[in-house]
């Protein structure tokens, strides 16, 4: 392929994609700027909550005190910040159900190349306008976190981090893909929805349920691939995960997130051959 | 004009009769609805379950665990008071309080205007979302079973009390959330209104004495109970019928209804002054 | 009185200014461009009890921001109307019962629910007596034939059905004032002219007062005998269907089929050709000169076939709306220089 700037590469026709993403992204303002300034708002609560609830229960639970609690949801909002898909699955399947899909069966672009740059854009745009907001808020609470980790535990934090993103990506694309079968999926979304916000540890950190239930209950918990949205990469940092089970867990997320490239891109497929063969 | 006085009660009744019709036409959703709100609240309940659970677990055998003075039974009362303020929300104003800027996007909400009646009226209640009711009845139950576990059983005036108070935490809350309906009538979009309201009545789910010990905890408590009084929604409720009446918040329960009072009349100049923009910004 | 008039109407409104390009976009976060449109520029209308106006125009004239002027949807910027001796802005319960608006791209019927149930809530809203609101759907359902529709949800009707449905809401409360904004929009042929019989025969056996805006020639031709013309806002024409070509156009189309081979190769003397495929020819020539070309032509050459017509209305407004933005833009121009 050429290079030349007249010609449209691989590179530019991307890069044309992204910049319209985040022109698209801009245009609403006003929910940008209060929507990130908003969801700080429940960390508030949270620290008042766990200080009446530390008050009672005494220094430590389950290893945590009440500041790695406070610490621990300041982390998961930033897993989350990389891990979560708004609009990605429901997008899709609203594609699919709109007929909107067909463009992508049409022009030469691939439809998870496409909404992965898309999401870039979009994360891009966020941070940029996130970061403020994020930084001010982590160093205001700057008391609850432990001292800094050490370098290996960054590398594994960022690197878990990362991989929550692609993880993130792929799981809910693989979600918009079952619309392919299933003309209605808001329900099964819901759903998917509250798994997410249970497993992911974004209501508690996940030692304070492995403690309490049942052992094939806490080794599902120990496996199951939404834990790296939110709970896995906060626990590394507050250096709750070490050694061996902090490798074998990002061996475990690695392999989660080939098996979600793998099943969305095979559902992609599988997907418009059906939609082909019925004909739209 | 005699038929005026029954004119929105009726309308009221028709509106919320078509909307079970509808809801009824898609059965399988609204079970779907209806059991996934459940499990939600069962996740929160879940949730606080566990925490008492942890409480219990470190501290001494035979010892009374309590969040910010509020015993386990206690606590079931105020998380059912919340689960009966949300649904009650959620059926009847949340629906159309989000189609509100649908309307205004689509032009739907000119016909609105050119009926004959109140378009307050008429884009408040308009539908109604019955699924949501479900975890009312999960409320009842709840308290149900918590109200003889408590510490003091509630007196004939606390259950009397209690719906009046309800009433007037869905009031306030109906007030905050038409007001931010109609401002999206200016900013034209709804999902920051959606976060907006979520997160501000975030802030009501919790018992208002954990807000204290410094002055941010104090300067929340205050702000949220005197000047945007949602801590008033659950907290005055719950707490009539699950803890003894004192003098102290005798105050507190006059001040509920002078709060409501006011919320409803603010939002009402709200919604009349969004609506006005409309009429001379739209094309 | 004239049962609407409206005086000096004028109707601005500012819109968003999108700029092109990323770095446009950021700077749109903080501040933003707006631009005055002026819908409506100052537009003068008497109405008398009983007519059936249509109001003409392209796209963006002005014709729907009017409607929604006079039911009081939104508010004029500057001007007065009264329909019935009411001030629709004012939106009083007496005047908003005695009109209806009816838009043929909005629905107004419960998408989920059957048409019945819509109508029924519109008893009560417009508090209409049980009887006379079983006599009035009764009759309204007879004429448009759609009884059995019903009780059907209205998302499983068809979109000619639909609009059946939704004048049959607007109408319920028997309006006598009535605003129609393109009712036949995207129906076939048949639900066209269905529609058309129904306002026709609603009208005259009522005497309601109608305003309809349309893009469709034939629904004008065949309900209202008066024609408003709007352009930029402005009141351009009004006047009867027919008197629209004879005030803009100056010319006529002559048809002309020669005889084999007869035909002149310089038919641009006659005047300006605009279809020649021998032996046949399509010419544009100036009224004043037509007789005189005619006789020339049939005496100069063998004519099998000769036709003098009017230019189609389609031509002669889409004509007119051209040199109606050229004027305006003119007229724009020496204002900001003055």
């Amino acid at each position: 392929m050429s290079s030349t700037t007249t010609n449209p590469t691989g590179f530019s026709s991307a890069w044309i994609i992204f910049r319209t993403c985040v022109e698209e992204r801009l245009v609403y303002r006003g929910d940008f700027a209060l929507g990130t300034l908003m969801r700080f708002l429940p960390i508030i609560t949270q620290i008042f909550l766990w200080t009446a609830v530390y008050t009672a229960a005494g220094g430590s639970i389950n290893g945590y005190t009440r500041n790695d609690v406070i610490a621990y949801y300041l982390l998961t909002m930033l897993g989350r910040a990389f891990s979560s898909m708004p609009g990605l699955a429901s997008g899709i399947a609203g594609q699919i159900r709109s007929g909107e899909i067909k463009k992508f069966l049409i022009q030469p672009i691939d439809l998870l190349h496409y909404l992965l740059l898309a999401r870039v854009a979009h994360k891009l745009v966020y941070y940029a306008v996130a970061a403020g907001p994020f930084a001010l808020v982590f160093w205001l609470c700057g008391d609850y976190f432990p001292p800094w980790p050490d370098g290996p535990t960054w590398v594994a934090f960022l690197l878990s981090l990362l991989m929550g993103f692609v993880l993130g990506f792929f799981l809910e694309a693989t979600l918009g893909m079952i619309g392919f079968w299933f003309l209605e999926v808001s329900s099964l979304l819901f759903f998917y929805m509250l798994a997410n916000f249970f497993f992911s540890g974004h209501m508690f950190p996940l030692e304070f349920l492995t403690n309490s239930v049942p052992p094939w209950f806490a080794s599902l918990l120990w496996f199951q691939p939404l834990q790296f949205l939110a709970y896995f990469p906060s626990a590394v940092y507050l250096g709750k995960i070490t050694g061996p089970e902090l490798w074998q867990g990002l061996a475990l997320q690695a392999a989660w997130v080939v098996f979600f490239y793998t099943t969305a891109r095979v559902a992609m497929h599988r997907g418009y051959n059906r939609y082909s063969g019925f004909g739209g | 004009m005699k038929d005026s006085v029954w004119l929105y009660p009726k309308l009221l009744w028709t509106f919320a009769r078509n909307s079970l019709i509808r809801d009824m036409t898609f059965r399988s959703n609204f079970l779907i609805e209806a059991f996934s709100s459940l499990v939600w609240m069962v996740m929160n309940l879940g949730f606080y379950l566990l925490v008492f659970l942890k409480i219990e677990e470190s501290q001494a055998a035979g010892a009374t665990a309590d969040i910010a003075g509020w015993e386990k039974p206690e606590f079931l009362v105020f998380i059912a008071t919340t689960m009966i303020v949300n649904s009650v929300m959620q059926a009847f104003f949340m629906p159309n309080a989000q189609e509100l800027s649908e309307l205004v996007r689509t032009g739907g909400l000119d016909f609105a205007l050119l009926k004959p009646i109140d378009t307050q009226f008429l884009v408040s209640l308009r539908k109604s979302s019955w699924s949501s009711l479900s975890n009312f009845f999960v409320a009842l139950l709840l308290i149900a079973y918590a109200v003889p576990h408590l510490p003091a059983p509630p007196s004939l005036a606390s259950w009397l009390l209690y719906p009046l108070y309800l009433l007037c935490g869905v009031l306030i809350m109906y007030s905050i959330m038409i007001s931010l309906a109609a401002t999206s009538i200016w900013l034209g979009r709804n999902q920051t209104l959606y976060d907006f309201w979520f997160y501000i009545t975030n802030f009501s789910r919790y018992p208002m004495e954990i807000y204290q010990g410094n002055v941010l905890g104090d300067g929340l408590r205050l702000g949220f109970t005197y000047v945007l009084p949602i801590l008033v929604v659950i907290n005055v409720p719950a707490r009539v019928l699950a803890k003894p009446f004192t003098p102290e918040y005798a105050g507190l329960a006059i001040f509920a209804l002078v709060a409501t009072a006011l919320a409803l009349v603010g939002s009402r100049w709200v919604f009349q002054k969004a609506l006005a923009s409309y009429r001379s910004a739209s094309s | 009185m004239a049962i609407i008039q409206i005086r000096g109407l004028r109707k601005s409104y500012r819109v968003y200014q999108k700029q092109e390009g990323l770095l446009a976009s950021f700077r749109g976060l903080f501040h933003r461009e707006y631009r005055e449109v002026e819908a409506v520029r100052g537009i003068d209308l008497d109405v008398e009890q009983g007519e059936f106006v249509a109001f003409l125009g392209p796209n963006g004239a002005g014709k729907t921001t009017t409607l929604k002027l006079l039911s009081g949807v939104i508010s004029p910027t500057a001007g007065e109307a009264t329909v019935m001796g009411f001030t629709p802005w004012q939106r009083a319960n007496e005047y908003r019962r005695r009109f209806a608006l009816v838009m043929g791209q909005k629905n107004q019927l419960w998408w989920d629910l059957p048409a019945a149930e819509s109508f029924r809530l519109h008893q009560q809203i417009y508090r209409l007596p049980p009887d006379e609101y079983d006599r009035t759907t009764a009759e309204l359902t007879d004429l448009l034939s759609v009884g059995k529709l019903l009780n059907q949800p209205v998302r499983e009707l068809s979109l000619g059905e639909r609009m059946k449905m939704e004048l049959i809401a607007a109408l319920l409360h028997r309006p006598e004032v009535l605003f129609l904004d393109e009712p036949t929009i995207g129906l076939d042929v048949v639900a066209q002219h269905k529609i058309q019989q129904f306002l026709k025969h609603y009208q005259e056996t009522r005497g309601t007062t109608v305003l309809l805006t349309s893009h469709y020639m034939k629904d004008i031709a065949a309900l209202c005998r008066r024609v408003v013309i709007i352009a930029n806002g402005r009141l351009m024409y009004d006047g009867s269907l027919a008197g629209i070509v004879d005030r803009f156009s100056g010319h006529k189309v002559l048809t002309l089929q020669f005889a084999d081979d007869a035909m002149p190769t310089d038919l641009a003397r006659f005047g300006e050709p605009l279809d020649v495929q021998p032996p046949k020819a399509r010419i544009k020539v100036e009224r004043e000169r037509i007789a005189d070309v005619l006789s020339s032509v049939l005496s100069g050459y063998q004519v099998a076939d000769v036709s003098v017509e009017d230019p189609p209305l389609e031509e002669v407004i889409a004509e007119m709306f051209a040199t109606a933005e050229d004027v305006s833009d003119s007229q724009e121009l020496a204002a900001v220089s003055t």
